[in-house]
């Protein structure tokens, strides 16, 4: 081994380093800047509001109960809102976010046998389980002493046995439509810019908006085709019998899915177009395919920490709940859970807001890409 | 290789002086503090090959590329075909040979060939298979660019440039890498393209290429040092061989002609 030599390489990746310094600079700064948003994230997370419902369709002894119940939220700070007086009523309110978790004592509900039934929202497991540890020290005091009542849940949406799966998985098909097909625009790109394959298409009477255009259906056609295996996956559930020495399997999540698929696609397709034309816009400020790969810490990951994919947006600190409202992967993962969870269709203000901003986000970056392939300067 | 007729007229019918094809007027291309292009002026016909001679980093590919309209002066004006440049529609006309290689590596020729033609708007698959025979490439048309040897990358180049059969033709060094016989035929078929009336702008450092060109324009440092035939300028210069005249222009002492 000759100690000259790998002194020279070594030496070398330093003085490439040396000429480089935003890679110099993201080694050192960007893992501090994710930890510390992460820790900003995770320390400061809010505890949720929780609005509390109660209804009553036990008679004299429910009634006793649920004046307990008033009275222990009221000391715990816990608001008590009028959720009207049957159980749908009460699943409406929740559906239209006037309340987030209701407290039913059904008619079976006796002094003696006590039964509660907690209604929650069932779009986001981990915000239902929040809630309902807020309040199951109040269900404690329907009245009586002895076992602790039973308590049955039930959701809105979904069921009530829904895993972080089910609810996890809207949001990395948003992940992943707008992450993959980034990196392979912003790659792509680059390569068209320092490959001279951009100076040879400008020299034909090719528009800016011709080859804008054509990418985005090119990679959008790529990541919608992949999120539509991922959706199949994700919802499906094939059971491949047994063969041979191989036992049967299934093939697929099967995810509950109370959605359009259709629906859930254009939220998709809507979100990968921003994403080419981010790339395309990027690509502009980057040298090498490393420069490309150094902004995934800068674009994805920060939406991957605030977009709603571990944590839902309204219980982040406020100051980044401002930022998370301006990120693409916040409403395209919103969209998405109103659509495979909620079950929105186009009536739903929500998802109107979702496809609005998506699109909106859309023609930002397409103008923005257009504005980056000039004649002038490829 | 059919070329469309041109405003220009047949050439060498010096009776009536044809309109120029080219012109340029004061050009200058600054970068920073650099001048790249530093006060050009160009009147070039149809139907003729123009070598534009100079060293490395003299300007040349910037003049190419402020004339194929992929770049903007400065100051100072240029038209192709009596329009303005730069314009877009007119770019449909030009044909312009990178001398970077421009190609898409994972592709196949074939693939290539035809991007190249659908962004140029030739539709003619008659015209994509007569251009790659012309660069000897008929046989590799299945073959990815990555495959291809350097030459072959070059021969690929061209077909690209000249595949929507343009009028106005821009070669920034096309020859090199390119064994000699092909490079005969390189010039070859630029001279029967000539014939037809297209105007050929062809930038080399190599001199001996020189000899192959009907007009020559030698550049330094963004400056015309000297334009007319090989004859012309090597008189003027009072050298045996453009190499010396060349020199001797550029004000190198000592190394005037005494070869």
């Amino acid at each position: 081994m000759s100690f000259l030599r790998v002194g020279a390489i070594a030496r070398r990746i330093a003085q490439q380093f040396r000429r480089d310094r935003r890679s110099l600079a993201l080694l050192i700064v960007a893992p501090l800047a994710v930890l510390a948003l992460l820790g900003y994230v995770i320390r400061d997370t809010k505890p949720l509001d929780t609005r509390l419902g109660i209804v009553n369709l036990a008679g004299p002894p429910g009634a006793a109960a649920a004046s307990a119940v008033q009275v222990a939220a009221k000391l715990q700070g816990i608001p008590v809102v009028d959720v009207g007086t049957d159980e749908a009523d009460a699943r409406v309110a929740i559906r239209q976010d006037r309340a987030d978790l209701v407290i039913v004592l059904p008619p079976e509900f006796t002094s003696s046998s006590r039964v509660v039934e907690l209604i929650t929202l069932g779009e986001a497991p981990t915000d239902d389980g929040a809630r309902i540890q807020a309040v199951v020290g109040l269900v404690s005091q329907v009245g009586g002493q002895g076992s602790r009542p039973t308590i049955q849940r039930q959701t809105v949406y979904g069921s009530a046995s829904a895993t972080v799966l089910d609810t996890f998985a809207p949001a990395l098909i948003g992940f992943f439509g707008f992450f993959f097909v980034f990196v392979l625009t912003g790659i792509s790109f680059l390569r068209e810019r320092i490959g001279g394959t951009l100076e040879r298409l400008l020299a034909t009477p090719v528009r800016r908006s011709e080859i804008v255009i054509g990418y985005s259906l090119g990679f959008g056609f790529f990541a919608t085709v992949q999120v539509a295996l991922i959706l199949v996956f994700a919802l499906g559930s094939i059971n491949v019998p047994a063969i041979g020495p191989f036992g049967s399997f299934e093939i697929g999540l099967g995810i509950a899915n109370a959605g359009s698929p259709v629906l859930a696609y254009l939220v998709i397709f809507l979100t990968a177009i921003g994403a080419v034309n981010l790339a395309i816009f990027l690509s502009t400020f980057a040298s090498t395919e490393l420069q490309i790969i150094e902004f995934i810490p800068l674009v994805i990951v920060p939406q991957g920490l605030l977009g709603g994919v571990f944590w839902s947006v309204h219980s982040l600190p406020d100051p980044l709940q401002a930022v998370a409202r301006l990120l693409p992967l916040t409403y395209a993962i919103d969209g998405l859970r109103a659509v495979l969870i909620r079950a929105s269709d186009l009536s739903s203000s929500d998802l109107q807001l979702d496809l609005a901003f998506l699109a909106g986000v859309a023609i930002l970056f397409v103008l923005l890409a257009g504005a980056t392939i000039r004649r002038e300067i490829a | 290789m059919g070329v469309t007729n041109l405003p220009g007229g047949p050439p060498g019918l010096d009776s009536e002086p044809a309109r120029p094809v080219i012109e340029a007027d004061g050009l200058h291309k600054t970068f920073g503090t650099i001048r790249a292009v530093d006060g050009i002026d160009l009147s070039l016909t149809g139907g003729r090959i123009y070598g534009l001679l100079g060293p490395n980093g003299s300007g040349k590919t910037t003049l190419i590329r402020l004339l194929a309209g992929l770049a903007r002066p400065s100051s100072g004006s240029i038209s192709v075909l009596g329009t303005a440049m730069p314009s877009r529609p007119l770019l449909a006309k030009i044909g312009y040979m990178t001398q970077g290689e421009g190609l898409y590596a994972e592709l196949s020729v074939w693939e290539n060939l035809s991007f190249f033609a659908a962004m140029s708007g030739q539709r003619d698959p008659d015209a994509l298979r007569e251009i790659l025979d012309i660069v000897e490439l008929g046989d590799r048309r299945t073959a990815p660019v990555v495959e291809l040897s350097g030459g072959m990358r070059r021969r690929l180049s061209l077909a690209c440039a000249l595949v929507h059969r343009p009028p106005v033709i821009f070669l920034d060094e096309p020859t090199v890498g390119v064994d000699p016989v092909l490079r005969y035929q390189f010039w070859d078929h630029f001279r029967g393209l000539a014939a037809a009336g297209a105007t050929l702008l062809v930038s080399s450092h190599v001199m001996d290429e020189a000899d192959r060109c009907d007009q020559l324009i030698l550049i330094r440092a963004g400056r015309v040092l000297d334009m007319g035939t090989s004859d012309e300028v090597r008189r003027r210069a009072g050298t045996p061989d453009l190499e010396s005249a060349f020199l001797k222009l550029s004000g190198i002492p000592g190394m005037d002609g005494s070869r």
